[in-house]
């Protein structure tokens, strides 16, 4: 006897694409920026000058990443919609009023030097970076439910290593090699979190929790690479370069791979049937 | 104002549509093709932001050792709907307020208010709401047969001209005249009432023992808590087999439960990474 | 319904479908009621809902099938036999309610001694000319006493009795043989006698549901018959839960009927005269057609129709204007027309409400024939593929003559009217929207015609302009008014002009007027239009609409009486001789001539000659035999089981190369063909509406697994089916519905073919009429569409 009707799936396909990848990887990376611009130093020069790059790109992103929101709306000219209510049990409102104040938050950083307000903005991008993770698993598709607490786990540590890559890339081009250097180590935990975690979801297991694995395998272990390998001095910067490169393509790859599986998982016929708690 | 919702009884239903076109007449909403499937009289396969009945067709074959070709026995037929629910995925997941509970209980949305930000859709776990397409005003009238006269009504994605979700809105608009939603009122059978909770409960009540009694393996679908923090359903249903064979979810779950779960390793993970980088950072 | 009509005395179904929910049993066969009737089989389902078995029989397993609680699978064309052996089946097992048969039948009859049964004749009846193909029908008769009264066997031991003829008759038709002939196994045809005998009786009522799945066969008639012989039998005539329940076919093909779009009849179902009957004058008209029985006031009727038809230039002297009415010449139904058109005898063709360029039979006939024309006029709402012929498939515009006018039709909703439906029952519907466009009425269309051709011929003196010229056409100035149209109907008082209120009033004197006899009480005063009546009940409501004859919703309920006037039942009872009261009282109008009483006046069938039902019809009421014999189609994938002859030898076909006929076998076309329609199609009007075309977006045919792997075919491909006459193109739907079945040792594919589909539209495809050679019943000249022969291939089918 048929197990599914007629091989039609259950559920339907979230209709998302490029435009919510790249909301949900600069989402991480602002967020990230968020936390770099508090961890890092304000003693030394390099730390501030750190510390005042991250202030700046956060702000950036920050900025820049409403206008990809609205690019995936049905109706975009009722984005300001998101803002006639505030519903904590919402991952996507309570983001978008997150975004808002984490954009204030930014902004207010970048003219005032607070230590509450750093403080802050680093909590409000730890929320930002990790929203983009439930945003995903608080949702009906398989492949996401299935990874609920994964898929948060992994969006920080995607967003931070990101954030770290992106800000060492300018650093390096601006002469922090101080900042750099602390950087790559950084980002190297969080790549190195990043794949713990993916180990463990494909280990636990679920709808197309394999093919994700497999999709951003060889993009994570080049960013491993990329930051472990050790070259000559005169190839330094290029390395750092690459390295960063590496790291938020891997980043990149890493929402778009967690979209395009999380679609191919609803299109499964039966995997609604029986759907994670 | 006490709740109402819909009991379906498969075993009255004789496949005859006439719930998906009066809902689709009554809504002015558009086809969604014309494809034929070749998968038993099922021609429009699912719900979607246009089409808010969906009649399933199932052709169950008996395992006869004596028949020459496989034979069927049974044919199912199943009118769904949006469930309802009384905690529902898509009304918690709406970052605009679209969608509500109106004062019916019906989970309901506004289609003025909707932005098509797409949440709903991978929010509800039966797979009912879905976007539709926007469209530009002059073609409005073309894809749909809207009525000027309802113009402004602003029951339905059409007549917002797309772009935002759709699905059954229980036809509140009739409700609130005292009207029967247009699919019960179409069913020449009563395989769709509507009505008050209560009573309809306890109709599928006494209606399954009567089946039961005439050996018929009878079963209610979403009349009690239907689990996964779902909670019951205000349109349930009355099935003669597995619901995965009508392509309903057997254990559904409530998405928003996995949320306290989400941002725990969320906020693990980060506070983890920042004694890392407080130790990489502030280090001398 | 001749079957109908032979059988009781009036052609049409015995009840109304709420009754259904009454029935104990309900066999549905030659219908698939749930999907051709789906708002009627919600009685369906209330039966069921109280108990009721629930049977359904076709070649198919349909939606009707999934909520019925026995199914059985038949082979299309084999139903007389399956029915006989049911009757055979209650006549060897004394199962049949015997105080009613002799009460109500003519079981007791005793049938000429010269009469010869096909047991006598391998299949035929005494009688038969070979050359004419048709009956001399003189044996087919009752033994007369000297008195000229029928001589009875009240005992019913007499072999000649009716009854014992019809024993001899059935005899062959045993379950062995209903299982060889139909497919069906002998546990299944068991169960389902014993299930039809066990709810029929004193206290249990079965019913009968059929409509053209029975139909259209070269035998159609005679499927109805044996299901009326069964009825009788079992006592289910007349009585709630029980009768024959003939579905009709669209929204108002009863009011059609009623009101005469049969070429042979005129309204209120008064035969058309006949030059082949020498009815050239009045006398003479009477002198053949009012019969005993009811008939004997046909005189009232004609006369006040020919009032209506001429109004004050209708007189005594003149005949009241007999002789305008045209006269028929031969067989002008459907078919031979379509022939003669293709002939080209007939020029001009208004085509008002009817596609036959897909819904037809020999489509590419039709269409040669449309070439033909010298004009062609559609009142349609659509540009059906009728009124487009001229631009079909590889048709060259350039090369067709036929001057085409197109009128577009206004619909249902934008007009004032009568619809008549299964229950005979008249239900009026106000206009709710003026006509969209350019659109008219069908009734102003007529109306303006009329008055247009009335003004190019006034003056003349031509005689053979006196009939345009003097018929009344008075409905109001543009638009005509459908009350003043139906109030015609009804019928008034020449001289007073009052509304009349019964059929009795009715008089063959000139004063008064009736349009159509049967209707006449719908308005019976000038304020009251009981067409309009909403007063609703869970009963016969009689207070909803107004059902033609005397608002009576249950034909022959006398015989749910016994004859002394008490109910069979109390369970059962409808209606009843009150002696108190001294009148007839129940749930319904009494269906007895004014002033009967038990014992006295009150036959249950009071239209028949003998107010008896027919288990033997005599004489001239059916052209191909008094008993109902199994034939095999025109052409089958089997030879006849029962009689040598194969075929019924009086069905009409035509041998020509534009209709190409299959031999009765032909191993080329190895599977039976049969065609239907669908819940979600209708015509044209439904192929162009979006929500429907979606539900069943193409053309396509149904076929069982078996088959498709042999022949390589999956679910949704595109596949030719072809007969002799031609190919159709269309997706396939493969499905265990389809059931091969074991005929004769033989194993037996149908391929099934919705009808719905045509050339035009969003849900569009061949016809399947493209398919189906002229073949025809003697007795209704209906075609056969129902069970044919065909091959199927993957693949598409070759260019027109
Ligand atoms: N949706 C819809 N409803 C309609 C119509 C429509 O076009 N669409 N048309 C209307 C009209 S005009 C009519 S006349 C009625 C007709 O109403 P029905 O007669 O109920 O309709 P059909 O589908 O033509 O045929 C009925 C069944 O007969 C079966 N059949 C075929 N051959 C045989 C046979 O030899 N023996 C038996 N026992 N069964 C056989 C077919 O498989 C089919 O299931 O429907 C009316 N209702
Ligand atoms: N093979 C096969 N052939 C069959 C049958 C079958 O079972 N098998 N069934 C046969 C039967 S039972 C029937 S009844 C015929 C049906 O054959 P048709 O009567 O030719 O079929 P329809 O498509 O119903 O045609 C009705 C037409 O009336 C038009 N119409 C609707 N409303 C109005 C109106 O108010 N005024 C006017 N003027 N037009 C209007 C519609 O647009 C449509 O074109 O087909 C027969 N042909
Ligand atoms: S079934 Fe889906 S769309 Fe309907 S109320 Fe529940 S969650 Fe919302
Ligand atoms: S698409 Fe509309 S209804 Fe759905 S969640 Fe977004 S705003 Fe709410
Ligand atoms: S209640 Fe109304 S909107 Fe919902 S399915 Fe029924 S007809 Fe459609
Ligand atoms: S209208 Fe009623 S009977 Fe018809 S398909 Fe819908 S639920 Fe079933
Ligand atoms: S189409 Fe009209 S006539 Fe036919 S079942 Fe439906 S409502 Fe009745
Ligand atoms: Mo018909």
């Amino acid at each position: 006897m048929n197990p599914d009707y007629y091989g039609r799936p259950v559920l339907k396909a979230p209709h998302w694409g490029w435009n919510v990848v790249t909301y949900l990887f600069l989402g991480g990376v602002t967020g990230g920026l968020g936390i770099i611009a508090a961890l890092a130093d304000p003693k030394d020069e390099s730390g501030l000058k750190l510390r005042k790059t991250a202030r700046y790109t956060a702000l950036a992103v920050a900025a820049a990443n409403p206008v990809i929101l609205i690019s995936h709306l049905g109706r975009p000219e009722r984005f300001l919609h998101m803002l006639r209510t505030f519903k904590p049990g919402s991952p996507m409102s309570l983001g978008v009023w997150g975004l808002v104040a984490y954009s204030a938050t930014a902004a207010a950083t970048t003219v005032i030097e607070d230590d509450r307000l750093t403080a802050l903005q680093a909590l409000l991008g730890a929320y930002l970076a990790g929203y983009t993770g439930v945003l995903l698993s608080a949702t009906a598709v398989p492949l996401w439910g299935a990874g609920k607490a994964h898929i948060p786990a992994a969006s920080v540590c995607s967003g931070i290593a990101s954030a770290c890559a992106l800000v060492s890339a300018i650093s390096c081009m601006t002469g922090n090699s101080e900042a750099v250097r602390k950087l790559e180590r950084f980002e190297l935990v969080a790549t190195a979190g990043e794949v713990a975690v993916l180990v463990h979801f494909s280990m636990a297991g679920g709808p197309r929790v394999g093919r994700l694995a497999s999709r951003v395998a060889v993009p994570l272990a080049l960013a491993l690479v990329g930051n472990l390998v050790h070259v000559p001095e005169r190839y330094g910067r290029m390395r750092t370069l690459l390295a960063s490169a590496l790291t938020m393509t891997a980043g990149y790859l890493f929402r778009n791979a967690l979209i395009a599986e999380g679609i191919a998982s609803t299109k499964d016929p039966g995997a609604g049937f029986r759907q994670p708690e | 104002m006490s709740e109402t919702g819909f009991f379906t009884d498969t075993t009255l239903c004789i496949g005859c549509k006439a719930c998906e076109v009066a809902c689709k007449q009554w809504n002015e909403l558009p086809s969604d093709g014309f494809e034929f499937t070749g998968e038993s009289y099922d021609n429009t396969s699912q719900l979607s932001g246009t089409t808010w009945r969906h009649v399933a067709f199932v052709e169950q074959v008996a395992v006869d050792p004596a028949a020459a070709s496989p034979i069927v026995e049974k044919w199912l037929m199943m009118s769904d709907v949006c469930k309802h629910c009384t905690n529902a995925g898509c009304h918690e997941a709406c970052p605009t307020g679209a969608i509500v509970k109106n004062e019916f209980g019906n989970v309901f949305v506004q289609p003025d208010v909707c932005n098509g930000c797409g949440y709903c859709v991978v929010s509800c776990p039966f797979g009912v709401i879905d976007l539709v397409d926007p469209i530009d005003e002059d073609r409005k009238y073309a894809v749909a047969n809207l009525n000027e006269a309802r113009r402004d009504n602003n029951q339905t994605a059409i007549q917002n001209n797309g772009g935002v979700a759709g699905k059954c809105t229980l036809c509140y608009d009739r409700q609130k005249i005292g009207e029967t939603p247009a699919c019960a009122k179409a069913c020449p059978t009563e395989s769709i009432q509507f009505g008050n909770l209560v009573e309809l409960r306890e109709r599928a009540n006494v209606r399954v023992e009567t089946l039961l009694g005439r050996g018929i393996d009878a079963r209610l679908y979403g009349a009690e808590d239907i689990g996964g923090g779902i909670g019951p359903l205000n349109a349930f249903f009355l099935l003669t087999d597995r619901p995965e064979i009508y392509n309903l979810p057997t254990a559904p779950v409530l998405p928003s439960t996995r949320q306290p779960a989400g941002y725990a390793a969320a906020a693990g993970t980060a506070l983890a990474l920042a004694i890392a980088g407080w130790a990489i950072f502030r280090s001398r | 319904m001749p079957g109908l009509g032979t059988s009781f005395g009036r052609g049409g179904a015995t009840s109304y479908v709420q009754d259904l929910q009454n029935a104990d049993c309900i066999l549905i066969e030659g219908s698939n009621f749930a999907e051709a009737h789906p708002v009627a089989f919600r009685f369906v389902m209330k039966a069921k809902e109280r108990g009721a078995t629930i049977v359904h029989v076709d070649p198919r397993f349909t939606r009707t099938s999934a909520l019925a609680d026995l199914y059985i699978a038949l082979r299309s064309g084999s139903d007389i036999a399956f029915l006989g052996g049911i009757v055979n089946w209650v006549l060897q097992n004394e199962r049949y309610f015997r105080e009613y048969v002799l009460a109500y039948t003519n079981a007791s009859y005793l049938v000429r001694e010269d009469f010869r049964d096909t047991e006598d004749l391998a299949g035929l009846f005494s009688g038969f000319d070979e050359n004419a193909k048709a009956y001399d029908r003189e044996s087919w008769d009752f033994e007369r006493k000297a008195d000229g009264c029928i001589a009875r066997d009240e005992t019913l031991a007499h072999p000649r009795c009716v009854i014992n003829v019809l024993r001899r008759h059935f005899s062959r038709y045993t379950p062995e043989m209903v299982e060889r002939v139909c497919g069906v196994s002998q546990a299944q045809f068991g169960q389902l006698c014993e299930t039809l005998a066990r709810n029929s009786g004193r206290e249990r009522t079965t019913a009968f549901a059929y409509a053209v799945g029975w139909t259209q066969h070269t035998v159609g008639v005679q499927y109805i018959r044996t299901a009326s012989i069964l009825q009788l039998l079992l006592g289910n005539i007349g009585r709630p839960g029980g009768g024959i329940m003939a579905l009709r076919g669209h929204a108002n093909i009863q009011g059609a009927t009623d009101i005469a779009t049969l070429y042979d009849l005129l309204p209120g179902y008064l035969r058309m005269p006949s030059t082949t009957r020498d009815e050239q004058t009045l006398a003479a008209y009477l002198r053949t057609n009012a019969r005993l029985g009811w008939w004997e006031h046909l005189p009232a009727y004609i006369v006040s129709l020919l009032k209506a038809f001429y109004g004050e230039a209708a007189t005594a002297q003149n005949d009241y204007c007999f002789d305008y009415l045209p006269q028929c010449t031969g067989d002008h139904s459907t078919l031979p027309t379509q022939i003669a058109m293709k002939d080209g005898i007939v020029k001009g063709y208004f085509v008002i409400g009817q596609n036959p360029a897909a819904s037809g039979q020999n489509g590419a006939m039709i269409n040669a024939g449309l070439e033909r024309l010298d004009w062609m006029v559609n009142v349609d709402a659509y540009e059906t593929e009728t009124a487009s012929f001229w631009k079909r498939e590889g048709a060259d515009p350039a090369t067709i003559a036929t001057e085409c006018f197109f009128i577009p039709a206004a619909t249902i909703l934008e007009k004032d009217g009568t619809m008549v439906n299964t229950n005979r029952l008249l239900q009026w519907h106000d206009r709710a929207i003026a006509p969209i466009g350019e659109s008219v009425t069908d009734a102003w269309f007529l109306y303006t015609l009329g008055k247009r051709l009335k003004e190019l011929y006034a003056g003349s003196n031509d005689a053979k302009d006196r009939p345009l010229l003097d018929m009344t056409w008075e409905y109001g100035k543009d638009d005509p008014s459908a009350l003043r149209i139906l109030q015609e109907i009804n019928g008034f008082d020449t001289r007073s002009g009052e509304q009349l209120r019964s059929f009795t009033d009715l008089r063959d004197d000139g004063s008064t007027a009736a349009g159509a006899w049967i209707y006449t009480g719908v308005c019976p005063d000038a304020d009251t239009n009981n067409a309009r009546a909403r007063r609703g009940d869970d009963d016969a409501a009689l207070g909803w609409g107004w059902a033609w004859p005397a608002n009576r919703r249950m034909l022959y309920n006398r015989a749910s009486a016994a004859p002394d006037g008490t109910p069979w039942s109390e369970r059962k009872r409808y209606v009843w001789w009150d002696e108190q009261a001294s009148r007839w009282s129940g749930t319904d109008v009494a269906d007895v001539v004014p002033g009967a009483r038990p014992g006295h006046d009150d036959q249950a069938f009071l239209m028949q000659t003998d107010g008896l039902g027919a288990l033997f019809v005599p004489g001239g009421g059916l052209a191909d035999g008094p008993f109902p014999t199994h034939y095999e189609p025109s052409a089958s994938v089997v030879e006849n089981a029962l009689y040598p002859q194969q075929n019924n030898p009086t069905m009409r076909t035509w041998r020509r190369s534009d209709n190409r006929s299959p031999a009765s076998i032909d191993p080329q076309y190895p599977h039976v063909l049969t065609t239907y329609r669908i819940t979600e199609m209708s015509g044209i009007m439904t192929r162009y509406i979006p929500w429907l075309a979606e539900l069943q977006p193409a053309a396509f045919c149904e076929i069982d697994p078996q088959l498709a792997v042999e022949q390589g075919i999956a679910s949704g491909d595109t596949v030719t089916v072809s007969t002799v006459l031609g190919e159709l193109e269309c997706r396939v739907l493969v499905s265990g519905r389809m059931r091969p079945l074991r005929i004769d040792g033989k194993r037996v594919h149908t391929v099934g073919v919705p009808y719905n589909f045509g050339a035009l539209g969003f849900a569009r495809g061949d016809s399947v009429g493209e398919l189906i050679p002229l073949v025809m019943d003697p007795n209704v000249s209906i075609h056969e569409s129902k069970s044919l022969t065909c091959a199927i291939r993957l693949g598409p089918r070759s260019p027109r």
